[in-house]
């Protein structure tokens, strides 16, 4: 029997439940300092002076550090991405804020509370500029410039055209042309982000404790920052609470490091949640305008697709939310010619950042609002329309115009399993029934395929060289010398229950049960083998670091076979390893047990095979095969396996009061092989509901002044028990083969075409009253102005 | 500062705090009972949700200084010495938890819910959790376990019935 595959509940479940986790907020050491940031009231203003001496003078306080004094001491933060110019960004603002609530100037004292006093003394005298709110008009010739230097905001705008888009629009029977805008909104993780660095002046090392998800990356811009090497830098990723994509913000952790080596102390942070909504990361909004070519009969021959994303002050990650979208272009869709007008653009906003689906929401929004506004133009069922359009099981693997390989899946099948389990052309009728009795009930659907695994190659397209490349991970499986086990892997869990997946694939391997292997929780370079690649991010577990774990649990297993051959003098191909032992097979009794084997490779290596070395210890890396560089017609596979889902839902819209309600939600997804069910199905619903919130409740709001009106989870609505509809989740399983078990990527799915399917179905309630959803949220207040024919 | 003597978790305790420290940092980081979490600050998230005189409370709204004679449970002290109490495990065979960072508030609010009202119905449990926010599960799961709870110490013996106390 085998233990993937079975729906264990997990086990880092006792400890978080009886209060035992531990987060880098429950973590202290002597002579711990607090630090609190001074963030910029302004969205865009110069600072003329700075003065601390009144900060400085307050008992308690340890250390102020301003921005200049920062750029002084560190490097600029090294970008994920770089944009062309030479700009700067340093981990404090040093001369001028680009957006409210960035950080210019920070305290570290004996409490926080201390902290915060000192920060309100500093005196600030600001030169307000003007805001650059809009996306649109920030790329405008005579916007007002966040960079001067740079003379103007749009970072990168670019053709990208991919088969005979012309043809395909001249061959058309018509084009639909719409345009729709997408909101800010983040998935907010409870726990906020945060950091404690730790200076040794003796030997001049750096240790932090942080919940950053992207270990390899950060500690590459930290030694790069600080001017020291990697191999003085310590990371240590304890549990984590929550992620999505938002915690990795190396600034912060520079902070601590320079307070920490100014005051030779401690030094920690922890975002507050005004912090956090403020200035952490929020997933970029923006404009799409997509034309679709169609036959009358519905089949969709070009796509052209302009995507202006709305960046804020991102200097560390720009285009991102476009790059992503290369992948997902065509959707599932057999469309064979596309053009792709990326524009990243910055605005005096909140840095844009990686959230749960990462631009593939945005982009899953615009190709399903119009294709059921195709369907609704051409008198088509709207499932009718996609039908027509899917790439087709039997064409598996597809590569789309961009590159993407579609490695597997049913889309048809799941669209139909789909529209079965909500009873499709039941709850038609139940709709019209219920118009003539004066409800107004709306049916949307959307489909979408989820990406797994960013191959970074694909930067090459914005930068014109490859700095970095491919997707992989690293993990390490040891038997100890008394024949207990211990894995590690280099991408710290945020919530997946790593810990789980981990001992059911290494107690596969090794013949154990899960129990039997203990997995270290979270991440520490010191211990734990990472490449710079490693990370929580890009749905990559299922495409990289099973890889690198079945990889190192297979070497040590071949090693105990080899030794175990040895001794009972049998060949390695006649054994097994069952219930703790490497046995002959079918010879009951001529049996080693792990603890004699390991005894031997440790202490016994005398009794080893000639030539076999002490210990029993693999490391392995693995890198997905699947990754290739951009080729020279700009193709690549951004991204390397794909799942699939269909999601239907019915919606009631109050006339009266525009207020919306979800009253069944159906799921069918497809991630392959489901390494454990259990953990599966959670973050399917958990992935849908961000997704549904996304449509419903949540928007980082801004004035005109470029002040952030949503800042607190009062006016930032996060989704309750009561607000959540009854989803019901089906699932298909189409193995990927291009996986080392046939997994797929499944974090992210449930948040992409949930906006899309929940706008679907507000449109169809109002479709008489000729409303078109072109935006999200849908608040009350904007669908009664719909109703009332404000639209 | 002040001092302040109350019960925590059946234990008595007497400290100094200044006026302004919070219940949750004074567990957090006074008394070391980090099981206790903070999410938000301005108490609409939950996860620092503590049974302050036997009602849930949010520690992050209340004062140290508020609890001079108070009776506080955290989440450790419905923590069994050994193993998990009869929620804690539903919430283990539900999926109940991912990120686990609300879990410890989750659990004293759904203590309180079965602890007077033993038989809630589905709308109910939501009703009540609706006062805590998750931010991974989407919630079913963590209706499920409680729901499974409430019917296994259904089943318990009478005396069983207080769960965890």
């Amino acid at each position: 029997m085998s233990w993937v595959g079975a729906p264990l509940p997990r086990k880092e479940d006792a400890r978080l439940l009886a209060g035992r986790g531990c987060y880098v907020d429950d973590l202290t050491r002597p002579g711990l300092l607090h630090a609190a940031l001074l963030r910029s009231p302004h969205a865009h203003a110069r600072i003329v002076r700075l003065d601390t001496a009144a900060a400085e003078a307050l008992p308690g306080v340890a250390a102020v550090l301003t921005g200049a004094e920062a750029a002084r001491l560190a490097r600029p933060l090294r970008p994920l991405i770089p944009v062309p110019g030479d700009v700067r960004d340093h981990c404090l603002a040093v001369d001028r804020a680009r957006y409210v609530g960035e950080p210019v100037a920070a305290v570290a004292a004996v409490d926080r509370a201390t902290a915060e006093d000192a920060v309100e003394r500093i005196a600030v005298t600001w030169e307000p500029l003007p805001p650059v709110v809009d996306p649109e008009a920030a790329c405008r010739p005579d916007a007002p410039l966040l960079y001067p230097e740079l003379g103007t905001n749009v970072l990168w705008r670019d053709t990208l055209e991919y088969g005979d888009v012309a043809g395909a629009f001249a061959r058309a029977d018509g084009v639909l042309r719409e345009r729709f805008a997408f909101h800010r909104y983040a998935s907010t993780p409870l726990e906020t982000f945060g950091c404690l660095a730790e200076y040794d002046a003796g030997t001049d090392r750096y240790t932090f404790w942080t919940n950053d998800q992207r270990p390899g990356l950060t500690l590459a811009v930290l030694a790069e920052s600080l001017g020291v090497p990697v191999s003085r830098l310590r990371l240590i990723v304890p549990d984590v609470g929550g992620a999505f994509g938002n915690k990795r913000r190396p600034a912060y952790l520079l902070v601590c490091a320079l307070l920490a080596r100014k005051t030779g102390r401690p030094v920690k942070w922890i975002e507050d949640r005004r912090e956090n909504l403020t200035a952490l990361m929020h997933a970029a909004g923006g404009v799409i305008e997509l034309e679709l070519a169609y036959r009358r009969d519905g089949t969709v021959l070009g796509l052209r697709v302009r995507d202006l994303t709305d960046e804020g002050k991102n200097l560390q990650s720009p285009t991102q939310h476009n790059l992503i979208k290369l992948g997902t272009l065509v959707n599932g869709y057999r469309i064979g010619a596309v053009r792709y007008e990326p524009c990243a653009v910055l605005t005096t906003k909140c840095p844009s950042g990686a959230n749960r689906g990462i631009g593939k929401p945005f982009m899953c929004f615009a190709i399903e609002r119009a294709m059921t506004l195709l369907a609704r133009r051409l008198g088509l069922d709207p499932a009718e329309v996609r039908l027509r359009n899917y790439v087709r099981p039997e064409e598996m693997p597809y590569t789309t115009p961009t590159g993407a390989r579609y490695d597997s899946g049913d889309y048809p099948a799941t669209l139909r399993a789909a529209l079965a389990r909500f009873d499709y052309a039941r709850r038609r009728v139940e709709q019209a029934r219920a118009r003539a009795a004066g409800r107004r009930l709306g049916i949307g659907l959307a489909t979408s395929v989820e990406p797994a695994g960013t191959n970074l190659a694909v930067y090459e397209l914005v930068t014109g060289r490859r700095a970095a490349s491919g997707s992989a991970e690293a993990a390490m499986v040891r038997i100890e010398p008394d024949g207990s086990v211990r894995a590690a892997l280099g991408d710290p869990a945020t919530g997946q229950g790593y810990e789980t997946v981990v001992a059911q694939i290494v107690a596969d391997e090794l013949g154990l049960t899960p129990a039997e292997v203990d997995v270290a929780p979270g991440f520490d370079s010191a211990t734990t083998p990472w490449l710079y690649l490693s990370g929580n991010y890009s749905n990559k577990f299922s495409v990289t670091d099973v890889g690198a774990v079945l990889g190192a649990a297979r070497a040590v297993r071949d090693k105990l076979l080899r030794i175990a051959a040895y001794r009972l003098e049998a060949a390695p191909e006649d054994l097994e390893l069952r219930d703790g032992a490497a046995r002959v097979r079918g010879v009951p009794g001529r049996a080693l047990p792990l603890r004699e084997l390991a005894r031997l490779a440790y202490a016994d290596p005398l009794g080893l095979p000639p030539g076999e070395t002490p210990g029993l210890e693999a490391r392995h890396a693995y890198q997905n095969p699947l990754a290739r560089p951009v080729d020279p017609a700009r193709r690549v596979p951004s991204q390397l396996v794909f799942s699939n889902a269909a999601h239907v839902c019915l919606v009631e819209v109050d006339p009266g009061t525009g207020a919306v309600q979800v009253l069944d939600y159906v799921v069918v997804h497809d991630c392959g092989r489901e390494l454990n069910p259990l953990i599966v199905e959670g973050m399917v619903r958990g992935a849908t509901v961000h997704g549904i919130a996304a449509a419903l409740l949540e928007e980082f709001r801004y004035d005109a002044a470029g002040q952030l009106l949503t800042a607190t989870f009062l006016d930032y609505l996060k989704p309750t028990a009561l607000d959540v509809p009854p989803i019901t989740v089906g699932r298909l399983e189409h193995p990927s083969p291009v996986t080392p078990l046939g997994a797929k990527g499944v974090g992210e799915g449930g948040a992409i075409p949930a906006p899309a399917a929940i706008a679907n179905a507000v449109e169809d309630a109002l479709a008489d009253l000729g409303v078109v959803v072109r935006e999200l949220p849908l608040t009350p207040e904007r669908v009664w102005r719909w109703v009332r024919g404000g639209a | 500062m002040h001092t302040v003597r109350l019960t925590v978790n059946g234990r008595p305790v007497e400290r100094p705090v200044a006026p302004r420290r919070s219940l949750a940092d004074f567990l957090r980081e006074d008394l070391r009972l980090t099981g206790t979490h903070v999410g938000c600050e301005h108490g609409v998230c939950g996860a620092c949700t503590v049974l302050l005189n036997g009602e849930s409370a949010r520690a992050c709204l209340v004062l140290a200084v508020q609890c001079d004679g108070a009776e506080v449970t955290t989440i450790e002290g419905l923590t069994p010495p050994d193993g998990l109490s009869p929620l804690q495990a539903a919430f283990r065979e539900c999926g109940a938890l991912q990120c686990g960072f609300c879990t410890p508030g989750m659990i004293v609010l759904a203590h309180e819910l079965l602890r007077d009202h033993p038989a809630p119905t589905r709308d109910e449990i939501r009703a009540a959790l609706a006062a805590n926010l998750c931010m991974c599960t989407g919630y079913a799961a963590i209706v499920r376990a409680v729901e499974l709870a409430a019917q296994r110490l259904a089943g318990a013996a009478p005396g069983e019935a207080g769960e965890g106390r």
